[in-house]
């Protein structure tokens, strides 16, 4: 009974379920260190690799882009829809200055992988 | 994060400023915001089309506006019916549920409607994306925030149920704008307000809106509080109460206490009072009581006292009697079974018999039996309760010396019980018992109360119909109860009690009484009690006689029944060993059975020197013989008593030397010799205390004899008060005394003339055999008692054994004294 009650009176964060958050998707990402330099990979399934952006800035590595829906249009209609489409960024901290490293980035069965070698010119290339 | 916000900024930015068209979702009582993530249903014809063409484009986005009055619905909602600025939204996730789209959406960023598309089939406009919020005041922003934060952190501690996670969430939040945005979506703040914070175009006047919300919120956060958990204390005392109750009961079924609540014990107690017989006044103040107790609750501790009240009153027998049997000669029969001889009481029992029979509403008598222990008191109280086929119900009065015993206690003391009288008769269950009140002569009596006073209510029938015990303080009726109290002796009782009582006396039994006892009821029961037969053990009429005199001492047969006891025991045992033969227990025997004889009772004396009489005193255990022996202290003058003889006593023998001392020349004494000697008096056995004024001729005789030097008659013993003009006063418990002395061997009794009437009740047997000499004055006595010879010289008394000189000596010297005189 006081619990029934005490349900009533619990208005805060149940009468919308909102939540809060940031604007954008956020892919998941995993770095490694390695012998030459830095492994990142990237969780973008479906994104397109004209549609990615790399930039170094200090010790930061920037990825922006957006996942767009190429499939939807003519006669088909959603029954159900779990995968987000919109813009995305991710912003990744190294311990270390990466200025001036290789960027080499590749799409492994969804995954983008980015290899960072140190020294050399900022490198852009498509697989 | 913040590092991400700053780029989030930047690619904002891009498309601020930009045009472009779009399907409009309307919103009902809900106001999206950029930056939060929010769960939509949508299911209108019109909206779930928007939705769907939304879907339909790369990017999933829509337009989402609030309809600015509730009553419209997303159909056929018109433009006019929107606000202007609303929140575009990405479709982060969809799932068709019955005809249902389940949404959840993100807010991107607001922007403005420029211009309305389209109205069919969904709302169509083209909007503009609105640029950043601005900061005018760096501080006031810094200010604001600081406050919104410490209020939700305020509803946050009224708030216990919020998850740690949209705690940490909510209190992690820097961005004062997702945090106002946050806090608008969750809180329930009315369209109007949403909209106009949604609309803020810059920081300062969007968190300036929201601390005014969140301020308001939180104030009436605080009071539902406060009344929700007024509400939930109180109602969890309740519960409490309850489920203890309940516990209670379970308990109380599991000690098999249950069976009850208290409503059935209140109906249960209803239904016996309506069929109980109760005079009215009874039943009026029990039903009040029973109304009180129903209306407590059962944990109470009146409801208890309550319920043992009416138990009580329940289980009284107001108006039950047990059936009168009113045959005389059937209780005539039962009467002489059980007793031997009491001829006397036998008859007044007969007649109060005779009386309820003719009138039966008569008022019960109450008696008083008086006499040593074991004459059988008890016993007869039993008899006369078989007798009239009554209820017998006995108490001890012996050492009570509370009134509250009799009479209860009021209620409103704990542990509060009524006293003896009603508890017994609620455990006889009628109301004419014979009640028989033991020891009533030693009752207590002191500054702890005075029960005598209460007995004083009880026992007069002509206020005991309404006898009011403390506890139950209404009116209970014992003029039915035939009451019979015992004593051992009369004297203790109260003057008043005993006014009020019947008193019959039970004098001790003589020898020859005891051998028809013995043989007609105490050898018979003994013989069954040890498991014997007849032919297995006989006790001769000899055997009875001298385990009377010299096995035991009483006047009652307590002790005979136990010695004769002792003897089947033992031949008890030789039977269970296998012996056949019948044991027959001559006098001859005793001694073998029970050792050498206890007693030598105190029998008469060969012979008694002058100076000593023989006495005869009462005792609780029936009467003794006794003697006074006087000797003469010579040089001294004063009157010396030993013996522990009381006051009276000690006067009595005063009175006796001054009697004689007025009359020596009379009673030829030499005046002298009382004048010069002093007078030792001792009474054996000297540990005994002794008092009364019966022995007042006895010790005139032993005084008379040693100052004429003639003995007493060593086969008379005498009684009697004295007076100091010689006469003769009538004394108390004549039969005890005369038995004694018959046992002792004594054959002439002298006696006051006026006791010469109680000589009746002194058995046949005893009385024949007795010369009894009835005196009215001292000179009479002295007459019977003395030998007519002067034995020795007055003054041989105190030297009996010593030669003939001195005595001579003292005699000679008083002579020539008195011829100087």
């Amino acid at each position: 009974m006081a619990k029934s009650l005490n349900r009533h009176f619990h208005f805060l964060g149940s009468s919308k379920r909102a939540k809060p958050s940031g604007p954008l998707w956020l892919p998941a990402a995993d770095v490694y260190q390695t012998p030459e330099g830095w492994l990142v990979k990237v969780e973008l399934a479906g994104v397109s690799a004209e549609d990615i952006e790399i930039d170094i800035q200090g010790n930061v590595l920037y990825i922006a882009g957006s996942r767009k829906d190429r499939s939807c249009g003519g006669d088909v209609s959603y029954q159900q829809m779990e995968i987000t489409y919109s813009r995305f960024e991710k912003t990744l901290n190294f311990p270390a200055s990466i200025d001036g490293a290789t960027v080499e980035h590749n799409f492994d069965n969804g995954l983008l992988i980015i290899r960072l070698r140190k020294g050399g010119a900022v490198k852009s290339q498509t697989s | 994060m913040a590092e991400a916000n700053e780029q989030n900024k930047g690619a904002s930015k891009e498309r601020v400023g930009e045009q472009f068209e779009i399907p409009v979702l309307p919103l009902q009582n809900t106001t999206l915001f950029p930056e939060t993530v929010v769960p939509l249903a949508v299911g209108r014809e019109r909206s779930t089309k928007a939705v769907e063409a939304s879907l339909a484009t790369e990017e999933k986005l829509l337009a989402c506006i609030t309809t600015k009055t509730d009553n419209v619905t997303g159909d056929d909602a018109k433009p006019s019916d929107l606000y202007k600025i609303g929140a575009l939204v990405n479709i982060k996730r969809m799932m068709r549920n019955e005809g249902v789209m389940q949404l959840i959406v993100q807010g991107m960023d607001r922007f403005e409607v420029k211009e309305w598309v389209g109205e069919q089939p969904y709302l169509k406009a083209k909007i503009e994306i609105l640029p950043e919020l601005r900061r005018v005041d760096d501080e006031e922003i810094e200010a604001l925030k600081r406050n919104i934060q410490g209020m939700i952190q305020q509803a946050l501690a009224l708030l216990p149920q919020v998850p740690p996670e949209v705690r940490m969430a909510v209190m992690s939040q820097d961005n004062p704008v997702q945090l106002a945005y946050f806090l608008a979506s969750v809180l329930d703040l009315g369209v109007e307000t949403e909209q106009k914070m949604l609309e803020s175009s810059t920081v300062d006047g969007l968190l300036t809106l929201t601390h005014a919300a969140l301020a308001r919120e939180l104030e009436i956060m605080q009071i539902r509080s406060k009344i929700s958990s007024e509400a939930q204390s109180e109602m969890d005392k309740a519960q409490r109460d309850y489920v203890l109750r309940q516990q209670m009961k379970a308990i109380q079924k599991e000690l098999g206490e249950d069976d009850t609540g208290e409503k059935a014990e209140a109906s249960q107690l209803r239904e016996r009072l309506e069929q109980a017989d109760l005079p009215e006044d009874v039943r009026k103040e029990a039903t009040r009581e029973l109304r009180r107790m129903e209306q407590l609750p059962q944990s109470a501790p009146d409801y208890h006292v309550i319920r043992t009240y009416l138990e009580y009153v329940l289980e009284l027998p107001w108006r039950k009697s047990s059936e009168e049997k009113l045959d005389l000669n059937e209780a005539r029969k039962i009467l002489d079974e059980d007793h031997y001889g009491l001829e006397d009481i036998k008859k007044r029992i007969l007649e109060s018999l005779a009386v309820m029979k003719l009138r039966p509403d008569s008022k019960s008598p109450i008696l008083l039996f008086v006499g040593p222990p074991g004459v059988g008191k008890t016993s007869l109280g039993r008899s006369i309760a078989r007798s009239l086929g009554r209820e017998f119900e006995r108490m001890s009065l012996g050492g009570m010396r509370d009134e509250a015993e009799l009479r209860g206690h009021r209620r409103t003391y704990i542990g509060a019980m009524p006293g003896r009288i009603i508890q017994a008769l609620r455990r006889v269950a009628v109301n004419n018992p014979v009640m028989m009140l033991d020891e009533i002569d030693k009752l207590g009596n002191d500054y702890r109360g005075d029960p005598s006073a209460a007995l004083l209510e009880i026992l007069d029938p002509q206020q005991n119909n309404t006898f009011r015990d403390n506890y139950l303080d209404l009116p209970f009726d014992l003029s039915k109860v035939f009451f019979i109290a015992t004593a051992n002796q009369l004297a203790p009782i109260p003057a008043p009690l005993r006014d009020r009582m019947e008193i019959i006396q039970l004098a001790g039994y003589s020898d020859l009484e005891k051998l028809n006892i013995a043989k007609q009821y105490l050898v018979p029961r003994q013989i069954k009690e040890n498991g014997l037969t007849n032919e297995q053990l006989e006790i001769t009429d000899d055997t009875i006689n001298r385990l009377t005199s010299r096995y035991t001492r009483e006047a009652g047969v307590r002790q005979l029944e136990r010695t004769i006891g002792n003897i089947a025991r033992k031949v008890a045992l030789h039977v269970a060993e296998g012996s056949k033969e019948k044991v027959v227990v001559d006098a001859s025997d005793v001694k073998e059975y029970l050792g050498g004889p206890r007693f030598y009772p105190e029998s008469a004396r060969e012979e008694l020197p002058p100076g000593v009489a023989t006495g005869m005193a009462w005792t609780e255990m029936g009467g003794e013989v006794l003697f006074i022996e006087a000797t003469l202290l010579p040089g001294s003058s004063g009157l010396t008593l030993t013996g522990q003889l009381g006051e009276v006593m000690k006067e009595s023998a005063q009175a006796a030397r001054s009697y004689l001392w007025s009359h020596a020349v009379e009673f030829g004494i030499n005046p002298e010799v009382i004048k010069q000697n002093g007078v030792h008096l001792h009474v054996p056995a000297g540990a005994i205390p002794k008092d009364g004024p019966s022995a007042g001729v006895t010790m005139s005789s032993a005084l008379a004899s040693l100052y004429t030097g003639r003995k007493v008659h060593p086969d008379t013993a005498m009684t009697g008060e004295i007076t100091l003009s010689g006469l003769v006063f009538p004394i108390a418990g004549l039969k005890e005394k005369v038995l004694a002395a018959f046992r002792a061997g004594i054959r002439r009794i002298i006696l006051p003339y006026q006791n010469e009437a109680d000589l009746e009740d002194i058995p046949e047997d005893v009385r024949n055999q007795i010369e009894f000499i009835p005196v009215s004055k001292i000179s009479e006595v002295l007459n019977a008692a003395l030998e007519k010879d002067v034995s020795e010289s007055p003054a041989a008394g105190y030297l009996p054994q010593s030669a003939d000189h001195q005595p001579e000596q003292t005699g000679e010297r008083l002579i020539a004294k008195e011829k100087d005189g």
